[in-house]
């Protein structure tokens, strides 16, 4: 079982939008697998908020989700 | 309600800047349609391979005729790739499809002008530290993982992580402080 503390760093862990390159198929957070059920869910609650400051502080608006798929987009390209 | 469907001529031709633009406000509500799946899929994973999918895509999208057309078959892309990692996983969906026109027409909204203004004053509030980690973030967009970045400031990762959570309060409450709400539910 996770201490308090270190529920919210793997929390904040999971917030980040970078995520493990596979082309196989959708790569998931290694530190997702390590949360219960219910930090899932503050995770998710975490990230949105941080993708909301991160837009705003965007000069073009982006979270680092949308420029992380667009690095994606052109890699590919 | 904004027309996101202005964007899709230029997205066809293959112009990831304004994919960018589209993505700029589709984002928010394709991630609030994973709410429900958020215990048992990572839906950031999911939601940045939907929007890889939407993009690969789109050149081939017909519109229907009706409002935000390319952010409603987003809704489904996102949704499908969310069941399809439930049963990846042999886990049942907790989705009720029937809610998807309801969600769009309510939440398409532009960038907040307001908060974007008074943003970059909190920013400049933030301590050193947070404000360092945060920006290591922001730099990154997500290309790095947090042990590297914190390594690249000389902080623990933990510290890092610390300094990203404080980072975001601080943010937060300087907000509120100055009148912008960002959810109508606290989220920090």
């Amino acid at each position: 079982m996770n201490t308090p503390r270190d529920k919210a760093l793997l929390i904040e862990k999971v917030a980040n939008a970078w995520r493990p390159k596979d082309r196989q198929r959708v790569a998931y957070h290694p530190n997702w697998y390590d949360l219960a059920d219910d930090e899932r869910i503050e995770a998710f609650s975490a990230t949105e908020l941080q993708r909301k400051l991160e837009a705003a502080m965007d000069p073009e608006g982006l979270s680092t989700t949308a420029h992380a798929v667009l690095a994606r987009i052109r890699e590919a390209g | 309600m904004i027309e996101l469907d202005q964007y899709l001529p230029a997205i066809a031709a293959g112009d990831s800047q304004v994919f960018g633009l589209w993505m700029a406000s589709a984002e928010p509500i394709l991630r609030d349609s994973l709410r429900r799946f958020a215990s048992q899929i990572d839906a950031e994973a999911v939601l940045q391979e939907a929007l890889l999918r939407i993009w690969q895509v789109a050149p081939r999208f017909e519109p229907d005729g009706k409002p935000n057309g390319l952010l409603r078959f987003g809704f489904r892309v996102t949704r499908n790739l969310a069941i399809s990692e439930l049963r990846r996983q042999k886990k049942q969906s907790p989705v009720d499809p029937g809610q998807i026109a309801e969600t769009l027409e309510s939440e398409v909204k532009p960038p907040d002008p307001l908060l974007r203004r008074v943003i970059e004053r909190c920013r400049e509030l933030l301590p050193k530290k947070p404000a360092q980690a945060i920006e290591a973030r922001l730099h990154s967009a997500g290309r790095l993982p947090d042990e590297t970045l914190a390594q690249q400031l000389g902080m623990r990762t933990n510290t890092f992580l610390q300094n990203i959570t404080r980072a975001r309060k601080l943010l937060v409450d300087c907000l509120q402080k100055n009148g912008v709400e960002l959810f109508q539910g606290e989220r920090v």
